[in-house]
Order: C-alpha cells, then structure tokens, then sequence
C-alpha cells in the first residue's frame, strides 16, 4: 500500500535535519553574499523579448539576450521522446499481446485472482 | 527601489530545501515526483532572479526550458513509477532494493 | 652463401632427408593397406637416401661441396638483426656421416621386417612411420649449416627415440625407459639450447650469419679471429677464451646427454626396452652419434678451447673405462652392447678431446658399422631365443646359426679391437692421437690428456673381457636351454643386413691404417685425406684444425712410432679375450664367473648405484628443497596474498552496507556531503 501523505518523521528525523541544515548553510552563505543593486528591465515587453530569443530574432527584441532556436528545436525532440519513452514503460505485454497502461488502469490482471 | 536578490535565492533556497525534505523523508514515489518538481522550480526562481539581477532575458527562457524538461521528467517518472508498481506492486522506494549487492 | 653457383646435383640433398619423412606420411596413413604394413615405404625412400647419400658421397669427391641458405625462417631485416635460416652443408664430413646414417637405417628398415613383422608386432604403421621420422631428422640434423637448425634436428632425434623406445607403451618398462631417456636427454639439451642463444648473442655484431658452421663468416672462425684480436665479439665481460670455453661447455652440455657419457649415460642402458632394430639405430647411426658429431661439426670451435678439450677428453676417456666395468657383469646380451656403446662412445669423446680429429671420425665410421652388426646380430639371437635376452640361457648357437654367428664374430672383433677388424685401426687411432698429444703438449691440458689415455687403455681390457664373454655365453658351449637347443629360424632379411655388415665391420678399418702408413710410407690414410679435401674457404679441413690446436689450445704432437702403443692395445684387447676364453669358452658349461667378485659385482650390477644415487637427488634433495619451498610459498607467500584479500573482503563487506538499495539513504548522503562540501567552502572562502 501507498503510505498517506502525513509527516511521519521518526525513522527520517536525520534525513529530514540534513535538508534543514542545507537551508541553513545555504541561506547563511546568500545572507552575507552582497550582490548591488538589481539593473532591472528597461520599457518594452519581455515577454515579446522572450519571443523573439526563442526564434533567434534578437535583434528585434527590447530586451538582451541571446539565440535559442537551436535549444528549441531540441526541447521539441526531447518532449517526444519522453512521450515516446513513458508510453513504452507504461505498457506491458499481457496473454502475448501489448497492453497500454491506460487500458486496464495499470493493475495485475494476472495477481488479481478473481476472475 | 527594487528587491534586493538574495530574497529570491533565500526563496529559492527554501522551496528547494522543502522539496529535498520531501524526497528524504517519504517513501512514496509519487510524492518524491512533486518534490523534485519543488526542487526544479527553486532552480527557475533561481534563474529568473538573475535575468532580473543582470537585465538579460536569457534567463527567463531558459526557466521556459528548465519548465519543457520538466515535462519530460514527469513523463518519464510516472512511467518509472508505474514498472516500479507492477514489479513491487506498491510504489515504496524503500521497498524497490533488489539491484543492490 | 654463394647460393648461385651450386652444382646441380645438390639441388637433391634436401631430399636425403625429405625422403624418409615422407616415409613417416606414407607409412603412418596408408602403411595399414600395405603387406608390409609400411615396411615398403621405409625401405625404399631410406634406399634413395643411401643413393643420394653417395651421389652426395662421389660428388664431394670429385672436389664439389655445398654451404648455402636453403629457407629463410626469420629475416633479418636491418642491419641490427640477423636472420634465422635453414640450409645444407655437404662437405666430406657430412657427406661421410650422411652415407653411414642412411646406410644403417636402411639395413635397419630391412631387418625389422624380419624382427617386427615376422614376429607378428602390431602397430606396424607406428613403428616405420617412427622409424622414417627417426631417420629423416638425424639426417636433416647431419646436413645442417647453423647451429640452430642442428639443435631443431637434434631435439627431433630426441622425440624419434622417445617414441620408438616406447614402442612397447602396454607394457610397464619402456613407456617408463622412454621417459627417461627423454628426461635425461632434455637435461642436457637445455644447456645446449642455452649455448646456442649464447653463440647469437656472442657473434652476431661480428658476423651477420653467426650460427653458420663452416665458411668465413662462421661463428668458429670469428671466434679464431677474435683470439687473434683482429675481431671484437661480445663476450660479456669475460677474457673471449675463457667466454669460448664457457659456450663450449654449454654446447656439451647436450653432446653429454645426446651421446650417454658420464654422468648423463643412465638412459642409454635403459633404452633397451625399445625394439632391437630401434636399438641398433639409436646406438649405431641416429641418437648416440648426433652428440659426438656435433662436436665434430663444430671442432674449429672447441679447438680454440684446451680446457673444453680436456673436458671433453677426460670425460670420454672416464666413461670409456666406467661403462666397460660395468659390461663385465651383466646377463643380458643387450645390456652388454649398451654399455659397449657408452664405452666406445667414451673414446670418440676422448679422441676428439685429445685432438684426434680425424681418429674420432674415423671410430664414429667404424663403431656405426660393427655396433650396427653388432645390435643386428643380437636381434636375430633374440628372435631365435624368443625373445629371452638372457645369456646364461643361450650356449651352443654358433651350429644353429652360422650366418648370424660369423657375422657377430666379425663385429666382435671389430669392438674388443683386434687386428684387422675396423675396431682396431680406429680406436688405436684414438688412443695413438691422444697419447701424443698428451706427451707433447706442453700446457697442463697434457695432463687430462695422460688420464684420458690411461682410463682408455684400461678399457680396452675390459672391453675385450666382455665382448668375448657375450660371444662366448652366446655361442659357444652347449645349449643351456631348450630353446637354446631348438631356435627358432631367421630368414634372409635378417640374414642379409648381417652378411653386409659382417663384411664391412671386417674391412672398413683400412680406411685409414695410421700405424701401416707410418711403417711402410705409402699414402693410404684415404680417410684423413678425405677429411682434409673440405674446401679452404670452409675453414673445415683437418690442417685448419691442426693449425687451430697448436695456436690456440698449444697442442703439439710428440714424435713417438704408433707401433709400441698400438701393440699395447692390442696386447691388453687380447689379454681380455683370452681372459673371457678361459673363463667361459673352455668348458660346455661354463661357470658364472664374475659372481666370484662379490661385493663389487653388486655394485657393477647396479650400476655403481647411479640411478640409485639421481634417485635420491630427486626424492632426498629437489623434493625436500621443492617440499621447503612450497611450505614457503603456500605459508608465506599465499599468507599475505590472502590477508591483503581477506582485509579488502572485510573492509568491502562493511563499506557495502552504504549500498542499502534504498533511495532516500542515497539522497541523505548525498545532501550531507553537499552541506559539507559548502560549508568547507565557505569556511575557506570567507563567504559568512
């Protein structure tokens, strides 16, 4: 069974402090860390801006930055290949035949004795 | 007068401590899937804070990305969770311990 | 080298050799299809090798020799590296030796048809196929024209003889003998092997063919050269005659156990297991004469060395009186003949060592044919006797088989050295050179020399002690047996081989009569002429050795006549032949005489304890130190091999647990180093 979402510490009490201290030390290393003043954006739209860089139009663009086109196209295939990729380990064979997951809702027909 | 940067990377810090919170101390898959999705959001916060600090959008679209991919890793996990159930028939990570030595 | 101008009848010497090998494909894969059972194939290809071997023989003759590269097995390919070949040379020494060989092994082949398939052996295919391997390597190693492809042959020759000697391997003797002669043999041949590595590193700078025999460019020739100061060669930090003696002694070390001398003989008396024709092979052409050839091929060599020569004279000079004793005593006529052959062997030794060259040939020629005779004529007493060896069961054979008795005769004369048989001119040939050179050296070399000599006069006593009690017990007197009184028949392939031999073993000693020529001037020393006529450029002929003994290792001949030691000799073989007359050839039933000797009869029977004696070096002494060593090795040695194993098989069985399998303890240590790491940089970075 799947445990309910509830804060059973305990067991994880040392795992739990570890994070703490991870904050800790973080926050204390950003709290003396001086940084000036933020340069902020300018007028024009960001979001266009963000467009734009996406496309590799930045000369277009309100705002600096730089080309991602390339990186797009890539996140692109990387999405399908996720898709790809999580609808393989979803399904499984069954009696010679491949199941997706959605079609029985992931159980174990073979376990489940009844029928 | 603008918000100085180190309150988001103490914001950063914090939701991305929560999110390691989470994964050391449950045992359930699925919520180990929604920290890491905390952890990757701190990083975002992290990016955004910068583009802001320095006046450069490159890192608002790479938060974009940061955003696809974690598409793709949500994807990928539940598929991971699902084999994980049909081989352990629970979604116990602790129970999932057969490949060590 | 000169590989362009060979006269064309040398184009056939390979097949000298490629012959009888062919006879080992044939007689192995088809010899079942044959009457003969392969029998056919032995013959005739060891008939062309004889008649090759004396085209070989004629062409020499007529002034025509050959040195020259046949097959290229590593070339050298800069001028930092040598190449591996394998080539013939052909010069009267070897074309002497290659008419003996293919001479023996064809009357050999021809006799085992009476010995082997007359007496209805199985595993005939086997034996020819043996036999032709036998003979196809001794020749091969007699043509060779490096040194390595000699020590390629002669480990060949040593595998033949394993295989032959056991023969017999359902029985529980010669797979036992065969193992030893190869041991034994092996022994030695290690340190020849280690010799022929040190020859190539020695010369090679100096010359670019350092293995080769004979010609300029030959490793003893560089090494006279070298002597004379007018070529540097490697000698690893050693005065070069010291360093040539050293290689010398490694080169004998395979000579000592190829031939049986002291004390690597052991193997040679048990090599008797073997079929009879075997023996005779082994004993009279093949095996025992590769040894002493090789220190014939490579006399320019040891002729360098007075004290590799003396070593080799008071080691043959020793084993020629040592196995003669033991001769004395034993009931089995092939156990007599094999410890002639150490003997006689003993004294080709000593001639080459006293610096009789051309003596030691000469006995090798003239031992190869009356041993030959001598093994043959034992086999047909031992088909006739069904197979029992034994003496004291024989008597009275000379009326039941003339043929095999005159021929025996023959050789036995020829062995105890009685005037005229073969045996005579050339071991009072050995005797004769050794004496005077012992008497005119002036250098302490004389001194082995004298010891030498005196070992082998002494033998020669003996030996015609035990020849004529063998005769004696063999022939004479009345049967002592029922099967003494009705031997069984031999037919006209053991006949034939024998009536050769005979007549060779009586006459083959005119080949060279040293005292004769001496006494009446006339120039029919044709063997030391034959000898002499290798080409100049060979660097092989007699007088270039002469020449080498004198400037080299100082040996000087005394001027004395040949007549007063050779009546000695001769005088004290009569003195043994007529001991063994009156002892056994008197009576029809003749006492056991040499049980009168007691306690040192015991001690000859058992070989001086000898085998007793390398027994106990085995058992008592390798295995206590291999015993000790193991101890060391499982303790010591396994001890910490295993602790360092059993500390990282603890150390891993803890540190494992870290691996729990269970993905949060990763995430926890995970997130513990990374707090670690940051504040570790923070501290040394000053970020707080």
């Amino acid at each position: 069974m799947t445990t309910r979402p509830e804060l059973n510490l305990g067991e994880h009490l040392l795992a739990g402090l570890a994070a703490v201290a991870l904050f800790a030390v973080m926050a204390a290393v950003f709290v003396s860390a001086g940084f000036g003043q933020p340069a902020g954006f300018g007028d024009g739209s960001i979001t266009a801006s963000i467009g734009y860089a996406l496309f590799a139009m930045t000369d277009l663009a309100a705002h600096e930055s730089e080309s991602f086109l390339v990186a797009f196209e890539i996140i692109d295939i990387v999405l399908v290949a996720a898709l790809v990729g999580a609808v393989m380990l979803a399904r499984r064979e069954s009696e010679g035949s491949l199941v997706t997951a959605l079609t029985d809702g992931g159980r174990d027909t073979d376990d489940g004795g009844e029928n | 007068m603008a918000i100085q940067v180190q309150y988001y990377l103490l914001l950063s810090a914090a939701m991305f401590c929560i999110g390691l919170f989470g994964i050391l101390t449950r045992r359930n898959a699925l919520l180990f899937l929604m920290s890491v999705e905390l952890m990757l959001n701190a990083a975002n916060v992290n990016l955004v804070a910068f583009s802001f600090q320095y006046g450069n959008i490159t890192g608002q679209v790479f938060s974009l990305f940061t955003m696809a991919l974690a598409a793709a890793e949500v994807a990928v996990g539940i598929g991971i969770i699902l084999v994980l159930y049909r081989n352990f028939k629970d979604v116990d990570v602790t129970k999932a311990a057969t490949m060590r030595w | 080298m000169a590989a362009e101008e060979i006269p064309l009848v040398f184009e056939f010497a390979p097949a000298i050799a490629v012959l009888p090998a062919l006879s080992l494909v044939v007689a192995l894969f088809f010899g079942e299809y044959f009457p003969k059972k392969g029998a056919e194939a032995g013959i005739l290809a060891t008939a062309g090798s004889l008649v090759l071997s004396l085209i070989m023989l004629a062409t020499v003759a007529g002034g025509q020799t050959v040195n020259h590269e046949l097959y290229t097995l590593v070339l050298g390919v800069s001028e930092e590296t040598f190449g591996l070949h394998l080539g013939i040379l052909i010069d009267p020494l070897s074309a002497l030796m290659l008419t003996i060989v293919s001479l023996i092994s064809f009357l050999v082949h021809v006799f085992s048809m009476g010995y082997m398939n007359d007496e209805g052996e199985t595993g005939l295919p086997r034996y020819y196929g043996e036999l032709g391997l036998f003979t196809a390597s001794m020749l091969a190693f007699v043509m060779a024209d490096n040194i390595l492809m000699a020590f390629m042959f002669f480990e060949l020759v040593g595998l033949a003889s394993y295989l032959l000697i056991g023969f017999w391997f359902r029985d529980a003797g010669p797979p036992s003998a065969a193992k030893k002669a190869f041991l034994v043999t092996r022994f030695g041949d290690y340190f020849f092997l280690v010799g022929v590595v040190g020859i190539f590193a020695t010369f090679f700078p100096a010359t670019s063919t350092p293995g080769m025999f004979a010609g300029e460019h030959a490793f003893p020739v560089v090494a006279e050269h070298a002597l004379a100061g007018e070529a540097t060669v490697n000698t690893f930090g050693f005065e070069p005659q010291t360093w040539f003696t050293i290689l010398g002694l490694l080169v004998l070390g395979g000579v000592i156990g190829k031939s049986a001398q002291f004390p690597l003989h052991s193997w040679l008396p048990d090599a008797m297991e073997g079929p009879t024709p075997v023996s005779a092979l082994i004993h009279a052409a093949t095996m025992v004469a590769a040894g002493v050839y090789l220190v014939a091929r490579m006399y320019g060599f040891y002729a360098l060395s007075p004290t590799a020569l003396g070593v080799i004279a008071l080691t043959g000079g020793f084993t020629a009186l040592f196995a003669a004793t033991m001769g004395v005593v034993k009931q089995e006529i092939k156990q007599v003949l094999a410890y002639s052959t150490i003997s006689q062997y003993g004294y080709i030794m000593l001639g080459l060592g006293g610096g009789g060259y051309v003596a030691a040939v000469f006995h090798l020629t003239t031992h190869a044919v009356f041993k030959a005779l001598l093994f043959l004529g034992a086999g047909s007493v031992i088909i006739a006797m069904h197979h029992n060896e034994n003496m004291w069961d024989m008597g009275g054979l000379k009326e039941k088989m003339p043929v095999t008795y005159y021929s025996f005769l023959s050789g036995s004369l020829a062995l105890a050295g009685i005037i005229p048989f073969a045996g005579f001119w050339s071991k009072d040939e050995v005797l004769f050179e050794t004496l005077v050179h012992g008497l005119g050296t002036p250098t302490a070399s004389s001194t082995l020399l004298l010891i030498g000599y005196a070992f082998g006069l002494v033998a020669v006593f003996f030996t015609g002690f035990y020849t004529f009690r063998m005769v004696f017990l063999t022939f004479h007197g009345e049967p002592r047996t029922d099967t003494a009184e009705d031997p069984h028949g031999v037919r006209w392939n053991v006949k034939a081989p024998l009536a050769v031999l005979g007549v060779l073993a009586a006459t083959v000693g005119f080949i060279n009569m040293t005292p004769v020529a001496e006494l009446t001037g006339a120039h029919i020393e044709f063997l030391h002429q034959w000898l002499d006529m290798a080409p100049e450029e060979y660097l092989t002929n007699v007088h270039h050795y002469t020449e080498v003994l004198e400037t080299a290792s100082h040996y000087e001949a005394a001027h004395i006549s040949p007549l007063a030691p050779g009546a000695v000799s001769l005088a004290l073989a009569l003195g043994g032949a007529g001991l063994a007359y009156q002892l056994y050839g008197t009576a029809a039933h003749p006492e056991p005489h040499t049980e009168k000797l007691g306690s040192i009869r015991t001690l000859l029977m058992h070989n001086y304890y000898l085998d007793e004696f390398q027994v106990w070096l085995a058992t008592g002494v390798t295995y206590r130190v291999a015993r000790a060593a193991n101890t060391f090795d499982q303790g010591v040695v396994d001890g910490v091999v295993n602790g360092v194993s059993s500390v990282s098989l603890f150390s891993g069985s803890r540190v494992r647990r870290i691996q729990s399998g269970v993905v949060s303890n990763y995430a926890s240590l995970i997130t513990l180093s990374l707090v670690l790491l940051i504040a570790f940089f923070g501290i040394m970075g000053g970020w707080f």
